[in-house]
């Protein structure tokens, strides 16, 4: 009893250093870091894009290019009404920018500077030049973290669009996708455009993923496509937010046209599963 | 008059394990604060330093394996939260602490700028095989794992260890060479 309390009256202060350090930690992890994203996102404030008009406007070569956008603005306006182009961009859809990456060199994650306070929830789907990119994993008041369709973890149901060939595609860590397919021998070609899948249940269908840059049929136990991805993952700056429910429950029945927003429903194009 | 009454008449903030533990704190927040960014001449082959790993060895270079691993242990949780707890990274950075804290600097080496960048360079390969050996545990007990083959796995390995750990050993001074003068100078002070 003595020598704890001598114990004690010797390391009370590393001891609750300690606990302090432990348990703050903890719970820290248990928020999955929000606090941390949330210091983040005020900290680099000042450099995310967008800010500082008034600099902008002491520019005069930047105000001249300014008026020569608005004008390129006003023929693309005039254009896109004629291609009634505006339905095939998506129609709700949050514009966000990338403030920052994974915080590892193991997962593939970008950090996106619009979180809860906006209406970003986990599971919903970004996309940005090029098509997908991925999917909002976390979110804080205002950042959300995105794992890519690049990350080594992240499965995408996707077809050929010319063929309807049905596949999952699975990230690299880099630019390059690898697609499985589940036919033993799919009708694919070199350059065919993937697309996601009405079989995917993390994403909506059709959105474009990239290109097939060569095929290897002999592969097992399923033949394997490498695509190239058509949206620029490594220099991305700006991504747009689709709100999405993913379906997450594998064993759930799915009757054919209960819902057709939630990407499940066969379209009659593929054997199934 | 003893020092020690002197000090403890300070008011709270000025006193100097206050202050310390601030700059500690400062220090960590710092790191993690740097982690996402991706400021130019800092990345190679899309990898960053990994600033956790230094701020772990400087602290464990000259402290006991317990605090070491207690170092580990917190800032890992740290990067748990920033990134996915699954594989942790807790047991990547206490096995660096320890490792560190154990390695006998005073023989084998001098504790100059040149050989913690040393320390930092293997300490960045262990600390990405510790992970490695993880994913690819869970890739061999889990039928269903998300988790690439092991060739794969490996192949990721080999580019990421070796990047991080140049890069890292690198900036390992930037960090070390400010933290550990602030601590010699709180150790002479007490």
């Amino acid at each position: 009893m003595f020598a704890l309390r001598r114990w004690w009256t010797r390391h009370a202060l590393k001891a609750g250093m300690v606990t302090l350090a432990v348990s703050s930690a903890w719970l820290l992890r248990a928020s999955d870091g929000a606090l941390i994203y949330e210091t983040y996102h005020w900290v680099t404030r000042p450099l995310q894009a967008g800010l500082s008009r008034e600099q902008q406007f002491e520019n005069s070569y930047i105000l001249e290019l300014q008026q020569r956008i608005v004008e390129l603005e006003n023929q693309n306006r005039a254009l896109q009404t004629l291609e009634a182009y505006e339905d095939t961009i998506t129609p709700e859809g949050l514009r966000a920018t990338v403030i920052g990456r994974g915080a590892d060199h193991w997962w593939q994650h970008v950090i996106l500077n619009r979180g809860s306070r906006s209406g970003v929830a986990v599971g919903y789907v970004v996309t940005g030049p090029g098509g997908l990119v991925g999917r909002v994993v976390a979110v804080s008041p205002s950042t959300s973290r995105v794992l890519l369709v690049s990350d080594p973890t992240s499965r995408v149901g996707a077809k050929v669009s010319r063929s309807r060939a049905m596949g999952v595609v699975r990230g690299q860590a880099n630019n390059r996708v690898v697609m499985e397919f589940f036919e033993k021998l799919p009708d694919v070609n070199a350059g065919d455009v993937i697309v996601t899948s009405s079989y995917s249940r993390l994403f909506p269908r059709d959105i474009s993923l990239g290109r097939i840059e060569s095929i290897d049929l002999t592969k097992s136990p399923a033949p394997e496509a490498v695509i190239q991805l058509s949206s620029p993952l490594p220099v991305l700056e700006w991504a747009v937010i689709h709100p999405f429910a993913p379906q997450e429950t594998i064993d759930a029945p799915v009757l054919p046209g209960t819902d057709p927003q939630n990407g499940l429903v066969p379209d009659g194009d593929g054997a199934g599963l | 008059m003893n020092p020690s009454m002197r000090v403890s008449s300070l008011p709270l903030w000025r006193r100097p394990w206050v202050l310390n533990s601030a700059v500690t704190v400062a220090s960590v927040g710092a790191c993690l604060l740097l982690l996402p960014s991706r400021i130019p001449g800092m990345q190679l082959l899309g990898v960053s330093p990994h600033w956790l790993l230094i701020w772990v060895v400087a602290w464990s270079i000259r402290r006991t394996q317990w605090e070491a691993a207690i170092a580990g242990l917190v800032l890992g949780l740290l990067q748990d939260a920033m990134t996915s707890p699954d594989p942790t990274h807790t047991l990547s950075l206490i096995v660096v602490g320890v490792l560190t804290a154990r390695l006998q600097k005073q023989r084998y080496m001098q504790e100059d700028i040149v050989s913690v960048a040393l320390i930092v360079f293997a300490m960045a390969v262990i600390a990405e095989t510790v992970l490695a050996l993880q994913i690819s545990f869970h890739q061999l007990i889990s039928m269903d794992s998300l988790y690439p083959p092991l060739g794969k796995i490996w192949l990721f390995h080999q580019r990421i260890a070796l990047s991080s750990a140049i890069l890292s050993s690198l900036w390992a001074p930037a960090l070390y060479y400010p933290l550990n003068r602030w601590w010699d100078r709180y150790s002479l002070k007490s």
